[in-house]
């Protein structure tokens, strides 16, 4: 079943579903041709390449089924809990329970770029004055009220404090629809004063004991909430047992992103591999299902390396990207202009990272929530940054920028100069909005006088 | 041998020829941009050769550069403005460390390393509020000629505050001022001064020397001065701005060959 690897069309798609399919492919339950998502309005879809694989064929099919496994669970009488803005922490927790499946809301501020903003979404945002000076993810705000994309949980749950600022103000106005939210607190995350105790987090950052206890209190006060909403008690064993399976996720990923970023010829495209780090935050509600999609990518890319295939010339620019983009046509037009991406920040790096399992699990979520790079300052992102583009190799850092979200306009300049002056590689500014379509021979540009650059460096 | 190097650029297209071994250009025209951007290079390049006495096929290679590159169909290959104005700079400016270029439509700053190479870069992407197009919005509101702005901001007393960063906005501004008496010169050296903050700002905190401003706004008088006044150092203007492209492009063909 295996082919050389390729990026192809939709339409290519549904010839190559089709040998598969004849070549007895073994499919879970939401399998099926990618193009069959076309009827949901994903128009987009039809303007991406993807790779050719069966494992990714998997992967789509997985996160365009989400809606259909939200309403199955609640159809089993599963409770659902939204989990908003944390990236990464709350649904470790939900997913300890046996009856409790997590998603992420936030995961609607694709529907603009996957229905080609024919969603309507952002004109309902729009209508309750949460116009286009927010972050895109204010369509999660018109999903909510449409109540089209998702059922609406039944326990709401937003980190707030240190996150963005958008994004709090989105939740906000959800709140004051009559949407009730269980808010925690992040707080900003600060180095000990020289005589105060102090926590080495995950990802190389480290905060005052204090700041630990806080957030661990505040934990505390939502996984009350989730054992009511579950009626059972949620014993340390089990939410080790539940840290242990969102770190075998990580683990996937962490080989994938490894593999990927460091082969000699590119054996995974970077759209699939952004589809790819998404799960870490959200599993796509199915955690088990998510462990076997990664592994199905982790078979392909590690068989594709053994055979020596892959994606792309083997001298495409190596390019670490901050911040997810609004537009996934932009991850394929970044290899159209001779790019690879190796090595990515896309806002959820605590999301990566495992958790610590040798310590209390409340203790190793606390410290792993504030891990998270949105917690900290600008320059605690710079340097886990640096050291992510020192492990991948990456010649270029291209910093994305999300239309309206606070936190892009201020952090660039910062990650930027940083960046230069510690490794001296080219760092490219770019806005991205949901749909790129009218800038992108200006995004062309920019993408392809990178590449120049950084082959131009490379002649010593 | 003769290189050629054609700019598509937003507003103009450009061609240059260039011998390849003496490096010296050998023609060189502009003509206005329009609809059908690969005929009217087409024809630009054909005009230049005939009036060279050069023939088409004593041309061993052609570089397109420019938001229209791709449309540009007689050339070998395209590469992108940014490296070629580097290229271009550092061929008539030697030591050249930053390059402004304010074009027609956008603006960039390109940092250069000691050996002429591209370390960075950063353009505008929000607004004609840093670019050429603002400048012709401003002239054609004032009633006068563009090539007249410098004249006319040099006997400015009083600098307007241009506040707005959206060039629709500002010219709502600049109806405002006019409206309120303030001098039509001390309103074009605050658009100026707008113009050069805005471009300088994509530098950051560090701006090397020398540095060299090219691209058409380059030709306005006035620019160099406003641009200097915000840098508080020297500024070179390249010689003959507008080509700086096309020529980057041109010596990039003849490279190849």
């Amino acid at each position: 079943m295996t082919e050389f690897p390729r990026q192809i069309s939709l339409q290519e798609w549904d010839r190559r579903y089709e040998q598969l399919h004849e070549a007895g492919l073994d499919e879970p339950s939401y399998g099926g041709p990618i193009s069959r998502h076309i009827e949901d309005g994903d128009t987009r879809l039809l303007k991406l390449l993807y790779d050719n694989s069966a494992a990714v064929l998997r992967l789509w099919n997985f996160l365009l089924t989400e809606e259909d496994r939200l309403h199955k669970a609640r159809a089993e009488g599963r409770k659902l809990v939204g989990a908003m803005k944390d990236l990464g922490t709350i649904p470790v927790m939900a997913y300890s329970f046996d009856n409790l499946t997590a998603f992420y809301p936030d995961g609607a501020w694709w529907i603009p770029c996957l229905m080609e903003l024919n969603s309507g979404l952002l004109s309902v945002a729009d209508k309750l004055g949460i116009d286009e000076s927010f972050c895109p993810v204010r369509a999660m705000l018109g999903a909510f009220v449409t109540g089209v994309h998702f059922p609406i949980p039944e326990l709401l749950i937003c980190s707030v404090g240190a996150t963005c600022d958008d994004f709090s103000a989105i939740a906000q106005r959800l709140n004051s629809l009559g949407y009730a939210i269980l808010w925690w607190e992040i707080p900003h995350r600060r180095r000990p004063e020289p005589d105060e105790p102090g926590v080495n987090l995950p990802g190389g950052f480290s905060a005052p004991k204090s700041q630990v206890e806080f957030v661990k209190s505040e934990l505390l006060r939502v996984k009350t909430a989730l054992e009511e909403l579950a009626g059972e008690r949620l014993a340390d064993e089990k939410l080790s047992a539940g840290i242990k399976r969102a770190n075998l996720v990580r683990a996937y990923l962490a080989e994938l992103r490894r593999l990927v970023f460091t082969a000699a010829l590119c054996p995974l495209p970077a759209l699939e591999m952004l589809v790819a780090e998404m799960l870490a935050i959200h599993f796509c509600s199915d955690q088990n299902e998510a462990i076997m999609v990664l592994k199905g990518l982790l078979d392909e890319a590690t068989a594709r390396i053994k055979k020596g295939t892959g994606f792309l010339s083997p001298d495409a620019a190596r390019i670490f990207w901050v911040n997810p983009v609004a537009d996934l046509q932009v991850m394929n037009l970044l290899e159209q202009c001779g790019g690879r991406i190796c090595g990515t920040e896309y806002l959820f790096t605590h999301a990566l990272d495992a958790i610590l399992q040798d310590i209390p699990p409340t203790e190793a979520l606390a410290q792993m929530a504030l891990a998270d790079p949105m917690a900290g300052s600008s320059a605690d992102r710079a340097a886990r940054i640096c050291a992510d583009i020192r492990t991948f190799g990456a010649e270029a850092l291209v910093i994305s920028r999300i239309p309206g979200a606070s936190h892009c306009a201020l952090e660039g300049q910062v990650i930027g100069e940083i960046v230069r002056d510690k490794l001296d590689i080219p760092v490219v500014e770019l806005e991205i909005p949901p749909l790129t379509d009218s800038i992108r021979p200006m995004l062309r540009t920019r993408l392809e006088a990178l590449v120049e650059t950084v082959r131009e460096r490379r002649k010593k | 041998m003769i290189c050629a190097g054609i700019d598509a650029g937003s507003r103009t297209i450009k061609v240059v020829l260039l011998d390849a071994d003496t490096r010296k250009v050998v023609a060189k025209a502009v003509t206005d941009q329009g609809v059908e951007q690969d005929k009217l290079a087409q024809k630009l390049f054909q005009k230049l050769l005939k009036s060279g006495g050069i023939c088409r096929k004593d041309v061993a290679g052609i570089v397109a550069t420019g938001y229209g590159r791709n449309a540009v169909a007689i050339a070998d290959t395209t590469i992108t403005e940014i490296t070629c104005h580097a290229v271009g700079v550092r061929h008539l400016v030697p030591d050249a460390m930053t390059v402004i270029d304010i074009g027609g439509e956008d603006s960039k700053l390109i940092r250069l390393d000691k050996s002429g190479r591209v370390r960075d870069f950063a353009m505008n992407d929000r607004c004609a509020a840093g670019t050429g197009r603002f400048l012709e919005i401003v002239a054609r509101r004032l009633g006068v000629d563009i090539h007249l702005l410098g004249e006319l901001s040099a006997k400015s007393r009083n600098p307007a505050a241009i506040s707005s960063m959206c060039a629709v906005f500002a010219e709502t501004e600049i109806i405002g001022l006019l409206a309120s008496g303030t001098a039509r010169e001390d309103i074009i050296a605050g658009v100026q001064a707008a113009i050069a903050s805005r471009v300088t700002a994509l530098a950051g905190r560090n701006i090397d020397l020398p540095l060299v401003f090219t691209g058409g706004v380059a030709m306005v008088s006035g620019m160099e001065t406003a641009l200097e006044s915000v840098l508080g150092a020297g500024v070179i203007v390249s010689p003959d701005p507008q080509m700086t492209g096309a020529l980057g492009a041109a010596i990039l063909a003849c490279d190849r060959k």
